[in-house]
């Protein structure tokens, strides 16, 4: 592999590769605000700028300069190399790059800083980015001086509502164009552009347009400063209270790798971000998988009840075990139907298949029906975790709708089943009330709950560690960011708990031990058998809040 | 008429001492703050309208007895309730029937009230006789050692019926160390009896009034019975039975409500008693120096001055004589209790045993030798009275 | 080198020490002293004005509520939330303070402004803002985060004893009613407003968007 040098490392990249995204590679940043590593290049915020030493040999690329002399209280000619751009230079074999090193860079970066603060409100106090700010990290980091411009910053909209999910503040805007270039390279629909010049250049709609689609929450999430905030983060929180977990979205079959930020004081979910992964989300998410999070308070199950339709009463946890084991009991031999859930993880499932090894029932799966698939992230199917469901059953397994056949056929009388999704018209589930006893694992209310004569509180995702599947099978681990709401206990300890109720060889009381059983009979679902090469974790790390 | 005489005299008696110490509380506050540079308590008060009366500080007294009156009446579970409750009856009812022989004033004699003057009458036995003490008894002095042993026996008793370790080691303290200072303040007086040749507070009084005071020729004795007397009414710096710092509050821990303020106010019963036997036995109870039965007579360094006064007015100047002299000795007891730091257990009974007692006891010896060297060799005749 | 040694001589207790008598009629000079002092400057109401002289001799009682020693400018009593002109509160809900605090005792629940209002999409304003008094330990951490002098504990009040815990929670409308020592409720750090003629912004061509 060729290299360059960046100050004291070398640097190695691959041909046709930018100086800053070969050193994003390997962890070194660069400052910038243009320049993204999912985005074309546009090299208009001059943050980057280096000095590139000539090629041995070569002529140095050198400025007439009038420089402030203090002693002589005077200016004097001078000269300094030219600085170029690190984003938009490409890397040559054998170059020297310095950046940290060069004085002429820190000088440059710290005036274009300057530059883009002279109109800025600074409006931290009320802006949404503020900790995880790139004009706030640069200035400590690259800047350090006082604003000199005494004149009152020229003023600009603030506020303007881009759409039901951004808005945006012109004033705290640095015109670095990622925005628009998310629109035009992820979406391929320009809903943003520019207008202006200069001081009054701001980013506006595109004439008749407001921006909408399925990735308007990732135009937010690219811009380098406050200017673009999302209407469901906005003013809510601080960023510096959040805690991040690395988590993987439970919205569709590509399983996007994503931080879970959670404010530990309040145990409450605030917003997701997308984690880096070339593999399966490169630097995107979907908006519904953005606000996946909502789902960790919304519609939850927390508390284990008793009982159907009018005679429905909350109970304890360990009184509904017993009471569920005896309702299992007194389903005939046979006559058992599990299910599967494609909401919860494998270490769920794969319990849960055991189970339904253990007394002889036949197994199906619970999933959600099936919505809008894009050619960018968006899978068809709605569930994280089909793939790692049908994996520890050992290949195969009924769908809701052959459930439902066995169900009119009176071949089953009872049910334990992991999650309350139908990918069926509700109607049709009519078969159901037929079923004496019906156990259900529910982290969420859903169509099926109504069924249930005895309801188990399971723990989310977000709550629990475990691993997903995606429609790529590639397995991917999780981990949990939030203490169980209310009751709930991983679904994989309630049916352990539960087969050792009805004294059955169950003997799972760490996710350890269900992992290695997940390694022992479904290696291809176990997360480290993920294939690498995956995530530049370390540029990850310089992208993280950018 | 002798009924009715003792009634009246006990009912002033109790009225003014029950009262004397509410009002000593406030004494006592009030003191201590000015000593310690601080106001004191001044702000409970009694609105009429717009004015709040706040007479000083005294409104408190009233505020705390009403707080006393409206306290949960608390009683330890596992204590012995019949004692717990006589125990505080016990400790207050001795300190008021000490006053019982204390003469607080000289004879009221009735058929003198209506002639201004006549000089005859501080002779004369005739007639109503009012003496101003409420009873006179052959044992005198040796019935308040009597009655004063007795309240030991409430701080034992409520420390013992508290149920409660604090009250238990409260009450042993109190014991101890009252039964210990008895023993000293009853030597310490053995001395002026001698010289009284009489166990009779009344008898004291007149010969002090003839002589000196006691406090000349007893001048140890004052001190060993004033020593002691602080400590029999267990006040700083002998209040290790209610040391707060190791035992709460000794045996009244437990205690609230009125009985606490029976427990409170007994104390400062006994400081006034305490001052009065003081007075009767060295500072010559209601005697004012130069004033006789019959006036102001002054016969020294040349100077006659003979200056006779009518009946009632020799009675009233030798009560408020002796209601003074009472004051100025709480005043100093209350004064005493504000200065000096508490005791050390050991250094009480120390101090109590193997110093007063030892003193006393020379105390008499030297009387003793005294009586020897001024009178001789008493004839058998000369003990009478 | 050698060490110079000072010898100090344990005190000797003579005698006259040990008897007591001597000393305790020492210790009352001394108590009795004061006592008269003390007695002399209240009936002749002569008491030193501690105001002026807080070190002086005799009594060292200020009668509070009464009388009031005057605080120092700096001493941090209980919280007050500054105003802007229209009454508002400067507080743009910034969440500075409560991150400051270190007793976690400051509650703010951040909101937009409502539909219509001038300062929609300017600024957020706390909905809710309460401080937990009980918890607070005083540090003024609060004041020194705060951005816009929004906060301030410069009302003179301390904590007064109340009897039920619920008292010492402060919300914003008790907050908002505290006024400072200086008798204002303004903030030293006003804003321009959207909309008044101090504001340059709205003047501008396209400001109308
Ligand atoms: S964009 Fe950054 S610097 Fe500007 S107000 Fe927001 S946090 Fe502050
Ligand atoms: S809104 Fe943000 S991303 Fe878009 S141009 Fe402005 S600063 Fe850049
Ligand atoms: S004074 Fe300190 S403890 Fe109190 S609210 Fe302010 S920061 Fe918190
Ligand atoms: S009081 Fe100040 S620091 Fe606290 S939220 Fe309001 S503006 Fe921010
Ligand atoms: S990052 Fe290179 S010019 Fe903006």
């Amino acid at each position: 592999m060729p290299n360059f040098k960046l100050d004291d490392r070398e640097i190695p990249f691959e041909k046709g590769e930018t100086i800053i995204k070969a050193a994003w590679r390997v962890g070194v940043e660069i400052p910038h605000y243009c320049w993204h590593p999912g985005l074309s290049v546009a090299a208009n915020c001059r943050m980057c700028l280096v000095e590139i030493e000539p090629a041995p040999g070569g002529r140095a690329m050198m400025l007439d300069i009038m420089k402030w002399d203090a002693a002589k209280n005077d200016y004097v000619p001078d000269r300094k190399p030219k600085l170029q751009p690190a984003c938009q230079v490409q890397a040559v074999d054998g170059m020297v790059v310095r950046s940290t090193t060069s004085k002429h860079a820190a000088e440059a970066r710290a005036h274009v800083q300057e530059f883009l603060l002279v109109n800025h409100p600074v409006d931290c106090p009320i802006c949404d980015q503020a900790g995880e700010c790139k004009l706030q990290d640069y200035w400590m980091s690259e800047q350090r001086t006082f604003k000199r411009m005494r004149d009152e910053p020229v003023h600009k909209p603030k506020g303007v509502v881009f759409g039901d999910t951004i808005v945006y503040d012109a004033e705290r805007c640095i015109t670095c164009t990622r925005c628009i270039r998310v629109c035009d390279e992820l979406v391929g629909d320009h809903m943003l552009d520019l207008r202006e010049r200069g001081n009054r250049n701001e980013v506006v709609l595109a004439p008749g347009r407001k921006l909408e689609g399925d990735y308007t929450l990732m135009t937010e999430h690219v811009c380098p400063v406050g200017a673009l905030t999302s209407s469901h983060f906005r003013f809510k929180a601080r960023v510096w209270t959040l805690k991040e977990t690395a988590t993987v979205c439970p919205g569709c079959a590509t399983g996007c790798n994503m931080y879970l930020d959670v404010d530990p004081r309040e145990q409450r979910a605030y917003r997701n971000r997308p984690r880096d992964n070339e593999a399966v989300n490169r630097f995107w998410m979907c908006d519904d998988g953005m606000m996946s999070y909502l789902r960790e308070h919304e519609g939850r199950v927390v508390k284990a009840r008793l009982g159907r339709d009018g005679g429905r009463e909350d109970s304890k946890v360990p009184a509904a075990l017993d009471r569920a084991a005896e309702a299992i009991a007194k389903v005939p031999a046979g006559k058992l139907a599990v299910l599967l859930g494609a909401q919860f993880s494998t270490e769920d499932n794969l319990v849960l298949a055991a189970f339904a090894k253990a007394v002889g029932a036949s197994v199906y799966l619970t999933a959600k029906a099936p919505w809008r698939a894009d050619k960018i992230l968006r899978h068809a199917d709605q569930n994280p975790n089909r793939a790692g469901a049908t994996a520890v059953a050992g290949g195969s397994v009924g769908s809701l709708q052959d459930l439902l056949a066995a169900a009119a056929a009176g071949q089953v009388q009872g049910i334990v089943g992991l999650g309350a999704d139908v990918d069926v018209d509700a109607n049709a589930l009519a078969p159901l009330s037929r079923i004496g006893e019906v156990v259900l694992f529910l982290s969420h209310e859903g169509p099926l709950a109504r069924f249930a004569t005895v309801v188990l509180p399971a723990a989310s995702w977000a709550e629990a560690d475990g691993s997903f599947v995606n429609a790529k099978r590639l397995a991917q681990p999780f981990k949990r960011a939030l203490p169980p709401k209310g009751d709930a206990l991983p679904a994989w300890d309630l049916i352990a708990r539960l087969g050792r109720a009805m004294n059955l060889d169950l003997s799972y009381t760490k996710l350890r031990e269900v992992r290695a059983a997940l390694l022992a009979q479904a290696p291809e679902a176990h997360p480290d058998s993920r294939p690498m090469a995956v995530s530049a974790d370390a540029g990850a790390q310089a992208q993280k809040g950018a | 008429m002798f009924w009715i005489q003792a009634f009246v005299k006990i009912a002033l008696i109790v009225g003014v001492l029950v009262n004397m110490a509410a009002i000593l509380l406030w004494v006592e506050r009030k003191q201590s703050a000015m000593m310690q540079d601080r106001i004191g308590p001044n702000r409970a008060a009694i609105v009429v309208g717009s004015v709040r009366i706040r007479a000083a500080g005294l409104i408190h007294s009233i505020a705390d007895g009403i707080k006393m009156i409206w306290k949960e009446d608390w009683e330890p579970t596992g204590g012995d309730k019949l004692l717990y409750r006589l125990a505080p009856i016990i400790a207050l009812v001795p300190a008021l029937c000490l006053f019982a022989v204390i003469p607080f004033g000289p004879t009221l004699h009735v058929a003198h009230l209506r002639d201004l003057w006549s000089p005859e009458w501080a002779t004369e036995t005739t007639g109503t006789v009012i003496p101003m003490r409420i009873a006179t008894l052959d044992v005198g002095l040796l019935y308040v050692f009597a009655v004063a042993g007795a309240g030991v026996i409430g701080a034992a008793l409520a420390g013992w019926s508290s149920n409660n370790k604090f009250s238990l080691l409260g009450g042993l303290r109190a014991s101890s160390q009252m039964v210990s200072y008895e023993v000293a303040m009853g030597l310490s007086l053995v001395g002026s009896f001698m010289i009284y040749q009489s166990v009779q507070p009344g008898d004291m009084v007149n010969w002090q009034m003839q002589h000196c005071w006691g406090i000349f020729v007893q001048p140890l004795a004052f001190i060993l019975f004033a020593t002691s007397a602080i400590a029999e009414t267990k006040r700083v710096p002998f209040d290790v039975p209610e040391g707060e710092s190791e035992v709460v509050a000794g045996y009244f821990t437990e205690y609230a409500g009125l009985k606490f303020g029976m427990f409170a106010s007994g104390e400062l019963v006994e400081v006034c008693t305490s001052s009065a036997l003081l007075v009767v036995v060295f500072l010559g109870g209601w005697q004012l120096p130069f004033v006789q039965n019959t006036g102001l007579e002054f016969h020294y360094l040349g100077i006659d001055v003979s200056w006779h006064w009518a009946h009632i007015v020799v009675v009233l100047v030798g009560l408020l004589t002796f209601i003074v002299k009472v004051l100025v000795l709480v005043f100093l007891q209350l004064q005493i209790r504000w200065t000096l730091p508490r005791f050390r257990y050991d250094q009480i009974m120390m101090l109590g045993w193997k110093i007063l007692l030892p003193l006393a006891l020379l105390n008499v010896l030297l009387t003793g030798f005294g009586i020897l060297f001024f009178n001789g060799l008493p004839t058998p005749g000369a003990m009478t009275p | 080198m050698t060490a110079t040694t000072k010898v100090i001589r344990k005190p000797q207790r003579t005698m006259a020490d040990q008897s007591y008598v001597i000393e305790l009629v020492k210790g009352l000079g001394v108590t009795l002293k004061h006592f008269f002092k003390g007695t002399r400057q209240m009936v002749t109401g002569t008491t030193p004005d501690l105001e002026k002289h807080p070190y002086a001799d005799g009594i060292a009682t200020v009668q509070y509520p009464e009388e009031k020693r005057p605080y120092a400018q700096r001493w941090r009593g209980v919280h007050r939330l500054t105003h802007r002109d229209d009454g508002s509160p400067r507080c743009v809900a910034c969440l500075c303070c409560s991150t400051a605090c270190p007793a976690q005792c400051i509650y703010i629940k951040p909101a937009e402004y409502a539909e219509g209002d001038k300062r929609r999409g300017y600024e957020r304003y706390p909905e809710e803002f309460v401080i937990d008094e009980l918890r607070c330990i005083f540090c003024g951490f609060c004041v020194e985060a705060c951005p816009c002098d929004a906060i301030r504990m410069d009302t003179g009040y301390h904590m007064t004893a109340l009897d039920d815990r619920a008292s010492f929670i402060y919300d914003k409308a008790q907050l908002m009613s505290h006024v400072g020592q200086d008798g204002t409720q303004k903030s030293a750090n006003p804003r321009h407003e959207p909309g008044d003629p101090t504001h340059p912004g709205v003047t501008r061509l396209h400001g109308g968007h």
